[in-house]
């Protein structure tokens, strides 16, 4: 009988563990993050050509411009602890771990990622945009990745390269307002290690946190700024807007990859690209 | 408590995952053999990995004739690509759901199991990698391939066709894209009067169009070479350019300026049937296109260097330019537009 009430236990115990969660107090595992679009230290304002209110951002090489709409994707998070072992959150799965943040839409600046292992952690790092082997445009795979990056007000499908935009910028420049219009994504085929055509527009970045996250004592809040000053005028690439690379017609895949390392850096020499952070809260 | 045990473990199996409760009864579903013509080029490897079947194309060509394919169920693959024209629909760009126009002219769906790049910018290397983009592009079918397999579980017809083609009858999107790369890979096109004089050598060109043949040679066929009268290259020939925003030719794939405006060759395989021409329908007729080589191209940086060594231009007599167009009028397969 009591060989049976063991079995019985045991028998038990890997349903328990099958059964959700426990009642530690959830948010302290919680790690935000806020996602701050600047030109410089300004908080970017949308508006259209006539727009009174848009922020105005001035380039190094003098070109005003101000945007009417700023989304990217964020995917692949993961959090770095101080002896450098990492915490990937999702990053395989775009339906939980991927974002499209959109200036227009204030929800979409926070990101909320649950059930982080208690630690300390030192770095964070993302992509910007999805890498190769996700971006499929797959909508079986992650339906509501999919449906939002998809909505008519989102429009970040890319369907002719069967994969997601990674940046969507629209807006104008130029004291008479001519249209801007800046679309990133990858176009790469074949197989990793030996693609045969395209460009990755995939940007890995890492970052230092101001100070280290002690997740699992308190709920912690990571605000990234995403400087789009540096579209134009980054550390790689010094930009001037013209008939040749305003708008998607012209400025081809090989002018892409210009904002593309000016926004995510080259993967290289500037890991970084246009983001910072300026607190852990 | 043995009792409870079983309970348990019942329990436990319940859990776990899938069975092979279904009685399995193979179904007899053989490949086709393809009747590749001798003078054919070699096929894309994608065609060994998805070999049409017997059912499988059966279930292809019944999704590419769908409207259900679209968001609103309005237009079918069919819809653009109509076989009474060579699978292209006689305009100038593609017309989709509700009237949308796409940026580009509808691209024959002939010999595609011998191309190595599909869309007129090459971006796809495999058709069971293209035939996701005009379901889902806002310019053409708008629809999602989840919506798409919703709608065709309803149907029974499909269910049995799908079981019939894969062995289940689960509706997948790369099931759905390999039937209907399946169905496409059998339109194969070498029976024009071009291939009964050249390789059956059972007719003979008429005067003209022997004449036509030989000038095709002499200023055509660097370009327009092989059994499939395409060289599958990129060029920028000079043509009119797209003003479309998101139209950069192949180089919004490769990310090179030196791609820019650059298409595919086209096949000149029925090429009487699939006006107008041009990648946006730049050119009416033949005669338009041919009249355009012969006046001068636009030159650009990276204008095709056959044009930039021979003063831009085809310089062609209007007799040549008959005789050409009686010759491409041989590329012409009637049987394969009238099956």
């Amino acid at each position: 009988m009591k060989t049976l009430k063991k079995l019985l236990t045991l028998a038990t115990l890997p349903l328990a563990v099958m059964s959700c969660s426990t009642d530690d107090d959830p948010v302290a595992n919680n790690v935000t993050l806020t996602f701050n679009n600047t030109f410089e230290n300004t908080t970017i304002v949308l508006g259209d050509a006539s727009s009174s209110t848009a922020t105005v951002n001035t380039s190094a090489e003098g070109q005003t411009h101000h945007f009417s709409e700023l989304k990217y994707v964020i995917s692949n998070i993961r959090l770095i602890k101080a002896d450098g072992s990492e915490f990937p959150y999702h990053v395989n799965d775009l339906d939980n771990g991927a974002i499209v943040v959109n200036q227009s839409k204030p929800e979409t600046l926070n990101f909320v990622m649950s059930d982080i292992p208690s630690d300390e952690y030192t770095k964070i790092k993302f992509g910007l945009g999805v890498k190769t082997d996700l971006n499929t445009l797959d909508e079986a795979r992650f339906p509501n990745f999919y449906a939002s990056a998809g909505a008519n007000d989102t429009e970040m499908h890319w369907e002719w390269g069967t994969g997601y935009r990674f940046t969507k910028i629209e807006g104008f420049y130029d004291t008479d307002n001519k249209t801007l219009s800046v679309h990133t994504g990858s176009t790469i085929e074949g197989e990793e290690g030996s693609y045969t055509q395209g460009v990755d527009a995939y940007r890995d970045i890492t970052l230092d946190l101001t100070t280290a996250a002690n997740v699992g004592k308190h709920a912690t809040t990571i605000t990234i700024k995403a400087d789009f000053d540096k579209l134009l005028s980054g550390k790689i690439n010094t930009i001037t807007l013209g008939e040749g690379n305003a708008t998607p017609s012209t400025h081809t895949a090989n002018n892409m990859v210009l904002y593309v390392d000016n926004l995510g850096g080259d993967g290289a020499a500037d890991i970084t690209g246009m983001f910072s952070i300026t607190s852990v809260d | 408590m043995i009792k409870q045990l079983i309970v348990l473990v019942l329990l436990f199996t319940a859990l776990s995952c899938g069975t092979d409760d279904s009685e399995y009864t193979p179904i007899n579903n053989p490949e086709i053999a393809l009747d590749i013509p001798l003078n054919f080029p070699t096929p894309n490897a994608a065609l060994f990995s998805n070999a049409p079947t017997k059912y499988g194309v059966v279930l292809g060509k019944k999704l590419f004739n769908d409207t259900r394919l679209s968001i609103d169920n309005s237009i079918s693959c069919a819809t653009c690509h109509m076989q009474n024209h060579a699978f292209t629909d006689q305009k100038k760009q593609a017309v989709g759901v509700e009237g949308r126009i796409g940026i580009r002219n509808t691209p024959p769906i002939q010999n595609l199991a011998f191309m190595n790049f599909y869309n007129w910018d090459g971006s796809k290397l495999q058709l069971e990698k293209q035939t996701i983009v005009p379901i889902i592009t806002h310019e053409e079918m708008d629809s999602s391939m989840l919506d798409v397999i919703s709608k065709l579980e309803q149907d029974p017809d499909y269910l049995e066709l799908f079981k019939n083609t894969f062995g289940d009858d689960v509706i997948t999107s790369e099931r759905i894209f390999e039937s209907i790369a399946q169905f496409e890979y059998t339109l194969i096109s070498a029976n024009s009067k071009y291939d009964r004089v050249v390789r059956d050598h059972t007719e003979t060109f008429t005067e003209s169009e022997a004449r036509g043949y030989s000038i095709f040679q002499e200023k055509c066929a660097s370009c327009h070479s092989t059994a499939l009268f395409t060289d599958q290259s990129f060029r920028n020939v000079g043509f009119p350019v797209n003003q479309a925003t998101n139209e950069a030719g192949r180089a919004r794939v490769t990310g090179l300026q030196y791609d820019y405006m650059k298409f595919r060759v086209p096949s000149l395989r029925n090429i009487a049937y699939t006006g107008p021409y041009g990648s946006f329908g730049q050119f009416a007729s033949l005669k338009a296109v041919l009249d355009y080589f012969d006046n001068g191209v636009i030159d650009s940086d990276n204008l095709d260097p056959i044009f930039k060594a021979n003063n831009y231009r085809i310089p062609l007599t209007e007799q040549d330019k008959i005789d050409i167009i009686a010759f491409m009028h041989t590329l012409s397969d009637s049987s394969f537009i009238n099956p």
